[in-house]
């Protein structure tokens, strides 16, 4: 039985990367201060604040919800909401959405569920269909990211939200990093930091991930420890991504180097700065059919419509 | 006798030819990074440097979400 560095109990986590091995109290213990302080030194929350949680319903983000609606009793100014995509993924979403439900009851947070089917006129499972038909380059994950994006600012900003709180972790944002540096699109990882960077426009919603400098093994043993892991469902779509391919390669990188995952972390964290430098002047543009933030005269939420007869 | 694996997605593998070793040499063995699974044994999470023997169940929950 390994015990815990700190006392003597057992332990339930090891930090290959440190050599720390931590109990369930000590782990919470940690996992509280790493969140803390990345919120304070980031600035992520004000004195009063409408939390908007984005919520698909999987491990990350039911530990982020039940995170922040906990710091959120110790702080009666702030107002903690859960906001879920339904993007319509047949086999997939309907599973999570149960777990979701279950958590926000047993929580009692307020929560709302947005609709590709309501919003777009189809869901994602029709959208892949007709991109096939119509012989469109995009993968599914494609569509799926550009519509969930687009719903979780408006419906964050119709529910009143002053900041939107996603659960990406470190391994995310690493993943991201990777895939954007493959495609050396470095616009995109000025995007990569723990607050939104370099978006100003009225109608967004600053988006914060309080998760940022942890890791997903961490997140996922939150889950465990607090009974919010939830059940075993894969997307469909998602071994089509190249994410699945970068997220294997690099777990396998750490396996072989521990703490590698942090120096990558750090590497997008130095580079950040000269980024915004950059791309500090760029402001949103306004899509001229929906109204919505965009960088483009049309926004690819409206692109991706007229594409898929949508529009 | 022997070590009783159930994987995230249901399956069982029975590991029949040792008599005990670690966590992480169970996940080794079966193809599986360490950095992917969490492994709990009677409810409760263990680590990869601790030793399973004949007899063990362990459960294992995936890290990488599918989504």
């Amino acid at each position: 039985m390994v015990k815990c560095s700190f006392c003597e109990r057992s332990a339930v986590y090891l930090s290959r990367a440190s050599n720390i091995a931590y109990c369930k109290k000590h782990f919470l213990r940690y996992f509280d201060r790493k969140v803390r302080k990345v919120i304070r030194k980031y600035g992520m929350f004000r004195g009063k604040e409408h939390i908007i949680v984005a919520v698909s319903g999987g491990k990350d983000s039911l530990s982020l919800l039940h995170y922040l609606s906990r710091l959120s009793e110790k702080v009666s100014t702030w107002k903690i909401s859960a906001l879920l995509i339904n993007e319509g993924i047949s086999g997939y979403r309907e599973v999570t959405i149960k777990d979701f439900l279950k958590v926000v009851n047993k929580l009692g947070v307020d929560y709302s569920i947005a609709s590709f089917k309501e919003e777009f006129g189809a869901t994602l499972d029709d959208m892949v269909k007709i991109g096939n038909e119509r012989g469109l380059p995009y993968l599914p994950c494609s569509y799926c990211g550009v519509f969930r994006r687009y719903l979780l600012n408006k419906v964050a900003r119709e529910m009143g939200g002053t900041v939107l709180a996603t659960a990406h972790n470190l391994d995310d944002m690493i993943q991201t990093f990777m895939m954007n540096l493959l495609r050396n699109n470095w616009e995109r990882i000025a995007r990569l930091g723990p607050v939104s960077g370099v978006i100003r426009h009225p109608k967004f919603v600053r988006r914060v991930k309080p998760f940022y400098k942890i890791r997903e093994k961490e997140t996922t043993l939150y889950a465990i420890l607090n009974n919010l892991y939830p059940s075993f469902v894969e997307c469909p779509y998602a071994q089509l991504n190249v994410r699945w391919i970068i997220r294997r390669q690099l777990n396998q990188l750490e396996e072989k180097n521990p703490g590698i995952k942090y120096s990558m972390l750090n590497a997008l964290l130095t580079i950040l700065p000269l980024l915004r430098e950059k791309y500090a002047e760029e402001e949103f543009l306004t899509c001229q059919i929906c109204g919505e933030p965009s960088t483009h005269t049309i926004c690819r939420a409206c692109l991706f419509r007229k594409e898929l007869g949508l529009l | 006798m022997a070590i009783k694996v159930k994987l995230p997605n249901g399956d069982l593998k029975i590991i029949d030819d040792v008599n005990e070793m670690k966590v992480g040499e169970l996940l080794e063995k079966l193809g599986l990074l360490r950095e992917e699974y969490i492994v709990t044994k009677d409810g409760y999470v263990i680590t990869d440097e601790d030793v399973v023997v004949n007899g063990d169940e362990v459960v294992l929950y995936a890290v990488v979400s599918g989504g």
